[in-house]
């Protein structure tokens, strides 16, 4: 298991070299071999009506000047070892892991990343509990009466629930539970360290919205899988054997229709970390997914370059997880 | 100079605001001081007094707005709310009389003792700035810490997004900033003398009446140079005005607090009524809207109304309609008509284009008379200094347009039948799609075929509509637009779109290429001038300007303000068209 790990590792940490290839590439190389200079680059990041020397001088100060290998080298190096960048009264040092600083508020990616990351963490991880629990739950209850009132009322509201966007269903709630009826007034942001009550209660809609996306989702499949494991041969022999229902619905249908509920929960939730954008949108919380539409407005280079990368470990790092989550159910995995 | 965009409207400094019907009402000039009125708490009640006055001191003042600010550096910013929110922990040398009504047009001191005097033919300027006013740390203010403020700005590098009239006006235009070379440089610019701690003196490359108006952007507060962070001044700048930062947590939340040394005697146009403020950045406009209406916020910082959902809400309550204002800025939209694109080379044709455009519609597309503006006329808004109401084609009479009158000047032009040209307009904008698409139709009507050009806002200016060879060689004969001016005086309105030495081969502002030498003649005429005489050539050159039929004017803008009840002290400032920040309190 341990060498399982190992080389998942450094695997990952291959592919995610391969990802901010890719993205320096789209980002610097692409725009150049469609005829852009770094003189055009630089034009944009020095404000209304400059002149030719000052927007060199930007070229300059952010290195668009030099060939793009050794502006990749520089990238790199900075996120391994750390960089110094001209503040203007001074050199500062951007410690390990740098992912540069921003063309245009002319701050370190990586401390405004480390800073959004908790309120995408919260809300993903909170939300991902929720739709887990209720959609399996939902799936495996819908899947034993197949056929009832319960499973056609919850698969139409599954239904409901993987049509209808974040942007809507939330807009509803907020609407309904904090405008309306003010169950939850003046939905923002409270860090767990300052108050974990109010950190909680303002969570609870952006988790429930984001969570009845995604259970729906989750109940369907969980539906399907059990509907087919149930009807295995082995199902039978279970009870042939006697077993109690429970057992054989828990430890040997739940456990088979499982796997790919834990592959696609891996994927959502790494995604999920890169950045709620919808929900975060949806109800003002500063994470990653605003800081990512913040970045692409206004066209932050670096800023894109960092969210891209941390999104792309998040989703490296779920895939890891499920790999080896794999490898405990299925130990076939392994070898 | 000056921008036209909608970005820039945002990101512009300068907006005046008023509505029309105090500006008609008021027997006060421009630039008069008045005593400021109080008003009940009513509909457009914040336009011409102030709603729910108070000295009451205490509780938290929050804003919300949508986006983050350009800069909380004073010497690098140019968006519209920072401008108006700098006043909240800055001193420039100038500002706007706190006030509202056409008195908050009035340019006054603020560090500054009085309003300069020139000499050397109008080459040099000598001001004198308060001696006892102190940084947040209790340093008193210098001239040196005004002169390395405007030396900051001279370095594009670390300071984008500022405006750069220094460059152009001052003399050492090549100076090249406090930061390369600082031994040599810190408190090199030539241009800037500090013969006293108290004194400065302004040279310039050529007389500009307006110099005060320029020094009163943010970028004159004084800073420090020895507290001087470069780029990271913006996390904390020191403060001279009635707060300063407590916390800054970038583009997401601001909170300040009281600066013990600000003194009020010093800084009239500002107050220290909250004890706390707050900002929080990023809110969705949905959300701001709906926090204003709960009470769980006091101001929607960006100041550029509140969304159509909230618009329809606030405007069918009558409780929640008279929490809201509904001021006309200084920002206004039109349609550039190009002189040097054939056939609207011809005056008549021109003029046809003028007649048969539906105003109403051009209106409709904008948001309508609350949301979007009220018809224009005339190329400056109302609430610019020196505007004056007339109506060559008979926009206010006949808003529908004057098919008659349109065919008559078709005939005269020698296109009885009509004509064919391109428009181009930003397609990712799409209220400027909707009018563009509006003014197809109605043109339309009288034969004039409009093909539309679509274009990203990013370049527009810079290489389609702004590009003189690009806009003839695809025959564009309108293009969208719209400005905002840096400071609510005719000259800042009208000449980088009317000066024929505008014209430029690239980002060039006066799109429709008018080279007339009776305007031209104007502007040099009004370098020379001051006062009324000065104010008077401002609606000349807009007349003359619309006899060339050279812009359709469309509307002038208007947006629907909401105030939080819970504040004090409210009032739209007319240079901004947003509440005065520096002023407000709130009661709970």
């Amino acid at each position: 298991m341990i060498y399982f790990i190992i080389r998942r590792l450094i695997m990952t940490v291959f592919l995610l070299l391969l990802v901010s290839m890719i993205t320096f590439a789209i980002f610097f190389l692409v725009p150049r071999l469609a005829g852009q200079t770094a003189y055009q680059l630089a034009a944009q990041y020095v404000g209304r009506n400059p002149i030719p020397s000052e927007i060199k001088a930007v070229e300059v100060k952010l290195g668009l000047n030099a060939p793009l290998y050794l502006q990749y080298g520089r990238y790199i190096k900075g996120i391994v070892a750390g960089i110094h960048y001209n503040n203007g009264t001074d050199i500062s040092y951007c410690p390990f892991p740098c992912f540069g600083y921003s063309f245009r508020n002319q701050q370190p990616v990586w401390p405004q990343l480390i800073s959004d990351a908790p309120v995408t963490l919260s809300i993903a991880v909170g939300a991902a509990v929720l739709w887990l629990i209720g959609g399996v739950s939902i799936g495996v209850l819908s899947a034993l009466r197949r056929g009832s009132f319960f499973d056609r009322l919850s698969m139409g509201v599954a239904l409901a629930g993987v049509s209808l966007p974040v942007f809507f269903t939330g807009l509803i709630a907020l609407e309904l539970f904090s405008y309306h009826w003010p169950i939850f007034p003046n939905v923002h942001y409270v860090p767990i360290t300052e108050n974990p009550l109010l950190w909680a209660r303002n969570l609870i809609l952006p988790w429930v919205t984001l969570a009845f996306l995604y259970a729906a989702l989750y109940a369907r499949l969980t539906r399907a899988g059990m509907l087919e494991t149930m009807g295995e041969d082995y199902i039978r022999t279970a009870r042939a054997k006697g077993l109690a229902e429970r057992k054989v619905v828990v430890k040997h249908g739940l456990r088979a229709a499982l796997t790919p509920i834990v592959t696609i929960f891996g994927l959502d939730l790494g995604l999920l970390l890169g950045g709620a954008i919808l929900t975060e949108t949806t109800f003002s919380f500063p994470g990653l997914g605003q800081f990512t539409i913040l970045a692409i407005q206004n066209q932050d280079l670096p800023e894109i370059m960092g969210v891209v990368m941390i999104a792309s470990f998040f989703i490296v790092i779920a895939n890891m997880i499920v790999d080896i989550l794999y490898a405990v159910v299925d130990p076939r995995v392994r070898f | 100079m000056k921008r036209r965009s909608i970005i820039a409207a945002t990101a512009v400094g300068a907006m005046s605001a008023l509505l029309i019907s105090a500006c008609s009402s008021s027997t006060s000039s421009s630039g008069s001081s008045t005593t400021p009125t109080t008003g009940a708490v009513a509909f457009n009640a914040g336009i011409s007094s102030v709603v729910n006055p108070s000295s009451t001191k205490g509780g938290t003042l929050t804003f919300d707005v949508r986006g983050t600010p350009d800069s909380f550096d004073p010497g690098n910013t140019y968006y519209a709310w920072v401008l108006d929110f700098d006043h909240l922990f800055t001193m420039p040398l100038f500002g706007y009389k706190s006030c509202p009504g056409s008195c908050g047009l009035q340019l006054v001191p603020d560090l500054a003792t009085d309003m300069g005097t020139t000499s050397d033919n109008g080459l040099t300027w000598t001001f004198h700035i308060q001696p006892d006013v102190k940084f947040e740390n209790g340093t008193v203010v210098n001239s040196q810490d005004v002169k390395y403020a405007i030396e900051r700005t001279y370095d594009r590098s670390v300071m984008a997004n500022g405006p750069t009239y220094y460059q152009a006006l001052l003399t050492d235009p090549t100076y090249p900033g406090p930061y390369k070379d600082r031994s040599k440089n810190l408190m090199g610019l030539t241009a800037v003398d500090t013969p006293n701690a108290t004194t400065l003196v302004f040279h310039l490359q050529a007389p500009f009446p307006d110099l005060p108006y320029v020094l009163a952007f943010p970028n004159t507060a004084p800073v420090l140079p020895s507290a001087d962070t470069g780029s990271n001044y913006q996390l904390h700048p020191l403060s001279t005005g009635p707060y300063m930062f407590k916390s800054y947590t970038l583009n997401k939340q601001l909170v300040m607090v009281d600066n013990p040394n600000w003194n009020p005697a010093t800084d009239p146009n500002a107050k220290q009524l909250a004890t706390q403020i707050i900002v929080n950045m990023n809110v969705n406009q949905a959300d701001i809207d709906n926090n204003l209406i709960a009470g769980n916020a006091d101001i929607d910082a960006y100041g550029a109304g509140v969304g159509p959902a909230a618009q329809a809400r606030i405007l069918g309550s009558s409780s929640l309609k008279a929490n809201a204002d509904n001021p006309v800025n200084g920002f206004a939209r039109f349609v550039y008509i190009n002189t040097k694109v054939a056939p609207l080379t011809n005056l008549h044709c021109r003029e046809a284009v003028e007649y048969a455009a539906n105003k109403t519609t051009m209106q409709t597309s904008w948001g309508g008379p609350v949301a979007g503006g009220a018809i224009a006329s005339t190329i400056m808004p109302p609430v610019i200094i020196g505007y004056k109401s007339f109506d060559y084609y008979n926009a206010l009479t006949q808003p529908a347009g004057d098919v008659t009158a349109a065919k008559q000047q078709l005939a005269m032009c020698g296109q009885p039948n009509g004509f064919t040209t391109n428009m181009a307009y930003r397609d990712d904008n799409p209220q400027e799609t909707a009018e563009a698409t509006a003014l197809q139709a109605s043109l339309g009507a009288v034969g004039i075929k409009l093909t539309l050009k679509g274009f990203p806002s990013g370049p527009y200016y810079t290489n389609f509509a702004g590009d003189p060879a690009y806009v003839h060689a695809h025959d564009i004969g309108l293009a969208g637009g719209g400005w905002g001016a840096d400071w609510p005086d005719g000259y800042g309105f009208l000449d980088e779109l009317l000066n024929g030495n505008a014209i430029a081969a690239t980002g060039n502002t006066n799109i429709s290429e008018i080279n007339d030498p009776v305007i031209n003649n104007l502007f040099t005429e009004s370098s020379k001038l001051t006062g009324d005489a000065r104010t008077a050539i401002w609606s000349q050159i807009d007349e003359q300007a619309m006899k060339d039929a050279v812009i359709l004017p469309a509307v002038y803008q208007k947006t629907l303000l909401y105030r939080n009840a819970a504040t004090t002290n409210v009032y739209v400032q007319a240079y901004y068209g947003m509440y005065n920040y520096a002023v407000m309190g709130v009661s709970s």
